[in-house]
């Protein structure tokens, strides 16, 4: 189900009353909103309810055999087993099929038969972030940071469906312990609930959309017939897009989960003003970021043995990254780039730092020349990211060598004011959103429930006919 | 909490530390002068801002209802907004929307066509009806008029794809193979869940003949039908499953043939696949009947492009994976069992690439 329709909205609603109806009962509380999150999650197609049934039976098992082991190796092999199974399942549905097509090829050519069936498999929605949840709760009771959950407890974790479909990834810590607890009914943060989804909603059903019909979609599809002004433009609109796609899904996630008395980490946090690749990754897709420093950086050994160790496991762990996106040698690429980025930031930060100087230079000047080589150096990723092939990735970075002195009709005032105004809302000095929040919520009821169906009439009459489905839906 | 300004974008979230170890019903009252709510308010005041936009915007929610595929969803869909709608026209509310001298988002820029390829070295001649033999124009060329079948960057042939969903799916690839040639100009206009039984939802005929205005092409590609297995609204309505429905589904193929030869281009009609599901997979074998029988009747004749074998079975049934003429198997299809994936608009790239250079165009 997707948040942006009126079938959501209905079902929220729905939702919603039961939350609180049931709010005193916590046994019925979690067994109707794991109902509520079953039928969320089958919306598109029931069968994919058995798989998430089946990671969280895998999952919970695996946490329990780990926690019921005293020695150690054999805690270790447990945990082993219990996430290799886990990434069995994700490997099986993501990437089996590019695997066995390529595998049946090279047997072929080397004149054996079919090594494996080849088989049509498709790849259910959301089936990454809830398998990084269901692998941080095996491994951090394995780490002894938490005690195994009951069974409908950590159902419920696994499926609640603000954060089902496209994160943010919520550790065991946090949200296990909000299932486990009763939440206050007579006191609803509504007002910032309702900033952070129609904001959500705003960026992805407006922005979003907007910027990719008007230059991404083009410019992509046929890079060619486009002037290098517009490939550029092309490149800080997809920027612009999927910041505003995913930052916009994840904002209505945490809306929705306050509306219910929940709280979710922050997942974005102005990106686009990072000064280095290590700041945006601090910044961009956080609860990724931190998961992938916890469960992959540090037991690949982290920055803990020298330099040249650091950069391996730095690179290791973009380069798999990119490839948790898909199997595709442009998501390679993205990760790789982000690898080198990340590494360079390292070394020039540990370098200054044994000269005694500060970790970042310091200066407007030079923060702003860092800000803009940075955002430049993500747009290149960006390209690889949301090209449909290595081909045409370079045929759109070919046209800023060979496509000056050509008309851009696509780069429209409206276009400039889409992009640089999204891009310059995450530098602009204090607008005080709380408090613009805080005098909503000292409204009349009447003068609330106008601007709220105002809000709602503008986003609605701005966007396109069918949102398009978010973008990190299909990872 | 950050001590300094924030953005506009920006939450004042807790550290991570004082998220982790605080738990929600032990933090202290907040103070930073937000009312909160019991949940029964906040729920009237979402009811209510609900309720107020479905007012405003049910006009508009009543046209997109109208459009969408026939079925349970939208009656129940034109039950609902009905009365509303009305309610909101009385009212004259709609004109909030009306205002914006839209309802249906801002526009995408070239949405449509996108073309592909050498610029011609003159721009084409404007679409028309060819001049008559002997006719009495008053200009006389000066040159000889280029050999559409020997294309020239300067000269480029030009090519028109127009599809549905699985149409783009192949125009994804055809057009950058036919305008990496060199020597063709090559657009591409793809409309997602669009065909030729609901004109109301999106008008094929109009839309086809703005683009040969606009491209003037010497060879129209065609790849729609996937969602013309439909009942035509009426009034009266033609159920898909009556007789009818085959004589005024072939009225509306025969017509949009028409329209795509008039310019005297050549038009290669591509058929829809097999699919996986045996239901669809028999209404696309009347699609691609009654499109092979207008294709014969066609003056002159389309041609008929089969992708049964090339993207199915030797039985002509589905299948996922096919050998490509490079011996290598492919994912043809995605899991949706009816889209095609970009090996599989390669496949039938190639098909349309290999049928043109057989009818003598030396790209």
């Amino acid at each position: 189900m997707l948040f942006p329709t009126i079938d959501f909205a209905l079902f929220f609603a729905i939702a919603f009353t039961v939350n609180w109806l049931l709010n005193p009962y916590a046994g019925w509380w979690k067994l109707s909103m794991l109902g509520l999150s079953y039928v969320f999650y089958g919306w598109v197609g029931w069968s994919y309810c058995l798989l998430l049934l089946t990671t969280t039976v895998v999952a919970f098992a695996g946490g329990t055999w780990v926690h019921a082991t005293r020695d150690e190796r054999t805690r270790r092999i447990a945990m082993g087993v219990s996430v290799g199974a886990l990434l069995a399942i994700l490997g099986w549905f993501k990437y089996y099929g590019f695997v066995s097509v390529n595998l049946d090829n090279l047997t072929h050519a080397v004149g054996f038969g079919r090594a494996v069936p080849l088989l049509q498999v498709a790849l259910p929605i959301a089936i990454s972030f809830f398998t990084f949840m269901a692998i941080s709760y095996v491994v951090d009771i394995y780490r002894r940071q938490l005690e195994p959950a009951k069974p409908l407890d950590f159902a419920v974790y696994i499926s609640f469906f603000p954060h089902l479909l496209a994160g943010p990834i919520v550790r065991g810590t946090e949200l296990l312990p909000q299932i486990r607890r009763r939440r206050d009914p007579e006191s609803v943060d509504y007002s910032r609930a309702f900033w952070l989804i129609l904001a959500g909603l705003f960026k992805k059903v407006v922005i979003s959309s907007y910027v990719s019909s008007a230059i991404v979609t083009p410019v992509f599809t046929s890079p060619t017939q486009h002037s290098a002004p517009e490939a550029i433009f092309a490149a800080w609109g997809y920027a612009v897009q999927i910041y505003c796609d995913f930052s916009g899904y994840t904002d209505i996630a945490i809306g929705l989960a306050m509306l219910l008395g929940f709280r979710f980490p922050q997942n974005f946090d102005a990106p686009y003003t990072a000064r280095n690749l290590q700041d945006f990754w601090r910044r961009w897709h956080m609860t990724l970021s931190r998961w992938l420093r916890d469960y992959l950086y540090i037991p690949l050994g982290g920055s803990a043995n020298g330099q040249a160790q650091t950069v391996r496991n730095i690179m290791i762990t973009m380069v798999l990254g990119g490839l948790w996106h898909g199997a595709a040698w442009t998501f390679v690429i993205w990760g790789a780039l982000q690898g080198v980025g990340q590494s360079f930031a390292h070394l020039r930060r540990s370098s200054r730092e044994r000269r005694g100087l500060p970790g970042v230079a310091e200066g407007p000047v030079r923060a702003w020349v860092q800000r803009f080589l940075t955002f430049q150096y993500v747009c290149l990723g960006w390209v690889f990211f949301n090209a449909t092939g290595t081909a045409q990735a370079f045929s759109v970075l070919g046209r800023l060598f060979s496509g000056w002195g050509e008309a851009s009709p696509l780069i429209t005032p409206l276009l400039v004011v889409a992009i640089f105004g999204t891009l310059a809302s995450q530098f602009v000095p204090p607008l005080r959103v709380d408090r613009l929040q805080a005098a909503f919520s000292r409204q009349k009821a009447v003068v609330q429930v106008g601007l709220l169906g105002f809000a709602l009439l503008g986003i609605t009459t701005f966007g396109p006919v069918g949102v398009a489905p978010f973008i990190y839906y299909r990872f | 909490m950050p001590d300094g300004p924030t953005p506009p974008h920006h939450v004042n979230w807790e550290s991570p530390e004082e998220f982790a170890s605080s738990p929600h019903a032990a933090l202290a009252a907040p103070e930073d002068g937000r009312v909160r709510l019991p949940w029964t308010r906040v729920l009237a005041l979402g009811v209510a801002a609900f309720a107020l936009w479905f007012l405003l915007y049910a006009p508009t929610l009543q046209h997109n209802a109208q459009v969408s595929p026939v079925g349970t969803r939208r009656t129940v869909s034109l039950d609902v907004t009905g009365p509303v709608a009305a309610l909101s026209r009385a009212l004259q509310l709609s004109h909030f929307v009306s205002i914006t001298g839209r309802g249906n988002g801002l526009s995408g820029g070239a949405v449509g066509l996108t073309v592909a390829g050498p610029r011609p070295a003159n721009p084409p001649p404007k679409s028309g009806p060819p001049p008559k033999k002997g006719g009495t124009g008053t200009t006389t060329p000066t040159t000889v008029p280029p050999n559409p079948k020997d294309p020239t960057a300067a000269n480029p042939l030009r090519v028109l794809i127009v599809g549905d969903s699985i149409g783009i799916d192949l125009g994804d690839a055809l057009q950058p193979n036919l305008a990496g040639t060199g020597v063709v100009s090559a657009a591409l206009d793809g409309r997602v869940s669009t065909g030729l039984t609901r004109p109301d939802y999106f008008n094929w005929p109009a839309e086809l003949t703005a683009d040969l205005k606009a491209q003037n092409p010497q060879v129209v590609v065609v790849m729609i039908g996937a969602n013309d297995a439909q009942d035509f609204l009426g009034p009266p309505d033609v159920p898909y499953t009556s007789p009818e429905w085959n004589t005024l589904y072939s009225q509306r193929v025969a017509q949009f043939m028409q329209i795509a030869g008039s310019g005297g281009a050549t038009v290669i009609w591509v058929g829809m696949p097999p699919m996986q599901s045996p239901g669809l997979n028999a209404q696309m074998s009347d699609v691609n009947a009654v499109v092979q029988q207008q294709a014969v009747k066609a003056q002159p004749p389309v041609i008929y492009l089969s992708t049964d074998h090339t993207l199915g079975t030797a039985q002509g049934g589905y299948t996922p994976f096919v050998t490509n003429g490079a011996g290598q198997v492919v994912n043809v299809r995605t899991p949706d069992g009816t889209h095609l994936t970009p090996g599989g608009g390669q496949v039938v790239s190639q098909q349309v690439i290999a049928e043109l250079q057989s009818l003598g165009y030396k790209i």
